[in-house]
């Protein structure tokens, strides 16, 4: 499959289902991800924003519907899908007992990556300004380094296509800029992105299309602009429509009360 | 200090504690509130009194004149024997206790004084120990009031209970200091402070087991009452010197030995307190292993089907199992088999271990069974919320399960030849030791398969103190599992033993019998390992 071909479909979400007990988690969501694209997953806490991304990873299996990535049914060809996907989950669970650089020396032993690992990771080390920490254990390292280790450990193998969940959380500046930068490189070169963020400005600037998840179903889609007329509200900021949208906009009597 | 406070983070502190301990949420419910554990400890010290009272007065006549001075003696060890106790069992949940809990201390951020934690915290150890007490001095009350010396048992339960605030602030101080030691140790020593923390660790299991050995705790009860009558000078001992001298009719010397036993018990409070003012909150440990660049390390494992992910799988497992404080006690078991098993035939009186391969194979069988089988069982369930990294991995469970069982079968390996190593030396004759390594190797694999099937059936991914890393019914099935098929499998050369017959063939067949359950096992394995993998429910 050539990159830089934009109408490419590599994702597909078709009528995806899931519920734990009685909680419906996902309630018959379809979306698509062109190549190249940037899709931003917005949503209150428990829309259901996370458990997509985990079932389009290939980590959660839905309970009905399916989902394709590049060609390839995420359920029945899990392994497969998982050698393409980059996935930095909402909070790094990552080996603690590993130095940072044992970590990722796994990852990439786990990807099978052979002898270019070690120049890879060293690259990404000195852009995330690790380099000099990385042998030390990651159960003294903050969460920003932690989440810093996760993200180099979703890019290390060149993946295909990349699942951000909260990305940006606790990064400082400096390292959220490089995030943000190497997320508009890879959507240069063809590599889509499903990225998930609170923050709402973050979203307006660098994804393509927003998806606003509630209740586990797609509330809207659109582009930014799109979402603006829709709302109508065009002059909004993205946040303004957030809350219209997910019915939170009497933020401002709650902040009485509460005070 | 606002004693609310205090009694609130003692019953919080308690029901973590038990929580660590025992899973069952009755039991926890139960013993989280103070006045069922009070209620418990009074029938625990009646019923015991009741029995022993029974017992002494049926005790011969001949043998009555011997329970006076025994009676004394043991009412004086029991306060000292209770510090102790308190003390070891308080370390020992230090010691199990993964570093992520101790590092999440919410109390720390809480508006709470350090003397009133301090407070809380050795209340609730009290508290959680308070049934030790109970046990030794209900056995004690039978023959007490049967003597007529209630007196010094009353005296003996005040003791205790001084002794018993003592230990746990003991372990307090040694809370608050190891927080502050361990992380200037480690910063400067790198990877062999993790070896030396691992040695310790070890080396204080291994402790701990023998201490509830029959042979040993004798000798140190022994050795403890004669040590109460001569070192007077030593504080923890006072509150036993006080009782002994009650006992021996000196109230004078009981008075200042208890009022001193007061004393030393608060002067510890103090210095726990001062100790946790100054190391409020814990420093993170922040460990460097190596300041040179990072080699990966080149495992060789060029067997067929062997590859880089594998390779990196096990080498994680055996850095977890290495540097993981929670995990050393897996690592402790051959130590503590070995030691205990040693132990016996060091002794002087004993004769020489017996030559013949079925008392062998029994002493040689049993700990390895443990051994390959607890390692096996904990193999899954030791990743906590970190599977997630081998659930996002272009992994297929094969090879995960290959990687895992490798592990076990390896350090299995090599317990099983130090084993036979030993038992020659001691037995003095190496007439059946290639017999014993060759069915060490099938006990090894067959183990080390079902084991890692039982953990990939029963796991329990709960990040919790003294975690067990496998369900409890898990561990019961697979433990029993695991011995019978070990019966099954040793049962062709206990049979050959028996009839005289060779025990080459025997011993083939045993390691034939052992490769089919190995290859057995393991698909099962293999199998509930892809189950796990695709039920994932967060």
């Amino acid at each position: 499959m050539m990159f830089g071909e934009r109408n490419l479909k590599t994702v597909q979400v078709n009528g995806v289902y899931k519920s734990f007990g009685s909680t419906i988690a996902l309630n018959g969501v379809n979306l698509s991800i062109d190549q190249g694209e940037v899709l931003g997953l917005l949503g209150p806490n428990g829309s259901g924003k996370s458990t997509l991304m985990k079932i389009v990873a290939g980590i959660l299996k839905p309970d009905r519907g399916n989902v394709q990535v590049f060609g390839k049914d995420v359920a029945s060809e899990s392994v497969e899908v998982k050698r393409i996907i980059g996935h930095v989950p909402e909070s790094p669970r990552l080996y603690e007992f590993l130095t940072g650089m044992e970590y990722l020396d796994f990852i990439a032993d786990v990807h099978g990556l052979g002898k270019a690992k070690g120049e890879r990771i060293a690259e990404f080390l000195k852009a995330l300004d690790l380099e000099g920490r990385e042998n030390e254990l990651m159960n003294s390292y903050s969460h920003g380094m932690k989440q810093k280790i996760g993200i180099i450990a979703a890019l290390l193998h060149r993946p295909k296509l990349l699942i951000l969940d909260e990305p940006l959380n606790a990064l400082d500046p400096r390292s959220a800029r490089i995030v943000k930068d190497l997320v508009q490189k890879l959507r240069d070169s063809g590599v889509p992105t499903i990225f998930s963020t609170h923050v709402l400005d973050i979203a307006d600037a660098i994804c393509d299309r927003i998806v606003i998840l509630d209740n586990g179903a797609v509330l809207a889609e659109g582009r930014s602009g799109e979402l603006k007329a829709k709302a109508g509200t065009p002059g909004s900021s993205l946040e303004e429509i957030f809350l219209k949208l997910t019915g939170s906009s009497d933020t401002r009597d709650i902040v009485e009360a509460l005070t | 200090m606002n004693y609310r406070v205090v009694y609130d983070l003692a019953l919080v502190l308690t029901k973590s504690q038990l929580r660590g301990y025992q899973r069952s949420r009755l039991l926890v419910r139960l013993f989280g509130d103070p006045r069922i554990v009070l209620l418990a400890d009074v029938l625990l010290l009646g019923g015991l009194g009741g029995l022993g009272l029974l017992i002494v007065s049926r005790v011969p006549t001949q043998l009555r004149s011997m329970i006076p001075r025994s009676e004394g003696q043991a009412l004086a060890g029991i306060p000292t024997a209770i510090a102790f106790a308190v003390i070891v069992f308080g370390v020992l949940y230090e010691v199990s206790q993964p570093a992520q809990i101790m590092n999440t201390d919410l109390v720390n951020w809480l508006p709470v004084s350090p003397a009133e934690y301090t407070a809380g915290s050795t209340i609730s150890e009290c508290y959680l120990y308070s049934f030790m007490a109970c046990l030794f001095l209900g056995v004690l009350l039978g023959p007490a009031i049967y003597l007529g010396v209630i007196a010094t048992w009353l005296a003996a339960v005040v003791m205790s209970t001084i002794s018993l605030f003592a230990g746990a602030c003991v372990v307090e101080l040694i809370d608050a200091s190891t927080n502050r030691i361990s992380s200037t140790f480690y910063k400067r020593s790198g990877r062999s402070a993790i070896l030396f923390r691992l040695a310790i660790t070890i080396f204080f299991l291994v402790f701990i087991q023998l201490l509830f050995s029959g042979q040993i705790a004798v000798f140190l009860l022994q050795s403890l009452v004669r040590t109460v009558e001569v070192a007077w000078f030593v504080p923890v001992v006072w509150s036993s010197v006080s009782v002994l001298s009650l006992s021996q009719g000196d109230l004078v010397n009981a008075a200042v030995f208890g009022t001193l036993s007061v004393a030393f018990a608060a002067a510890l409070f103090g210095v726990a307190v001062g100790f946790r003012r100054k190391f409020w909150v814990p420093i993170p440990v922040s460990v460097r292993l190596s300041s040179r660049a990072y080699h990966p390390i080149k495992l060789g494992l060029k067997l067929p089907g062997i590859g880089a992910a594998e390779s990196a799988i096990l080498l994680k497992d055996f850095r977890s199992l290495v540097r993981r404080r929670e995990m050393a006690r897996f690592l402790a078991v051959p130590f503590v088999l070995a030691v205990s098993m040693s132990l016996p035939m060091l002794s002087p009186q004993t004769q020489p271990m017996p030559a013949e391969i079925f008392t062998q194979l029994i002493l040689f069988v049993i700990p390895l069974v443990v051994f390959c089988n607890i390692l096996g069982m904990t193999s899954i369930g030791q990743e906590g919320h970190a599977i997630w990294n081998l659930y996002a991995a272009p992994l297929k469970p094969e090879t995960v399960l290959k990687a895992k069982f490798l592990l076990v079968t390896f350090l299995g390996l090599i317990f099983a030849v130090a084993m036979v190593i030993v038992l020659g030396i001691f037995s003095g004759t190496s007439a059946n030791l290639p017999t014993l390594l060759l069915v060490g190797v099938g006990i090894v694999l067959e183990q080390a398969s079902i084991g890692t099937f039982f953990g990939c059936r029963f796991p329990d991914f709960r990040e919790t103190g003294r975690a067990r890393y496998v369900s409890v019914w898990g561990s019961l099935a697979g433990t029993s599992a695991g011995l019978i098929v070990a019966l099954v499998t040793v049962a062709p050369l206990i049979l050959a033993t028996a009839r005289e017959i060779g025990s080459a063939y025997a011993s083939l067949s045993s390691v034939a019998l052992a490769m089919t359950i190995t290859g057995v096992a393991l698909k099962a394995a293999v199998h509930q390992l892809g189950q796990l993998f695709r039920n994932i429910q967060s």
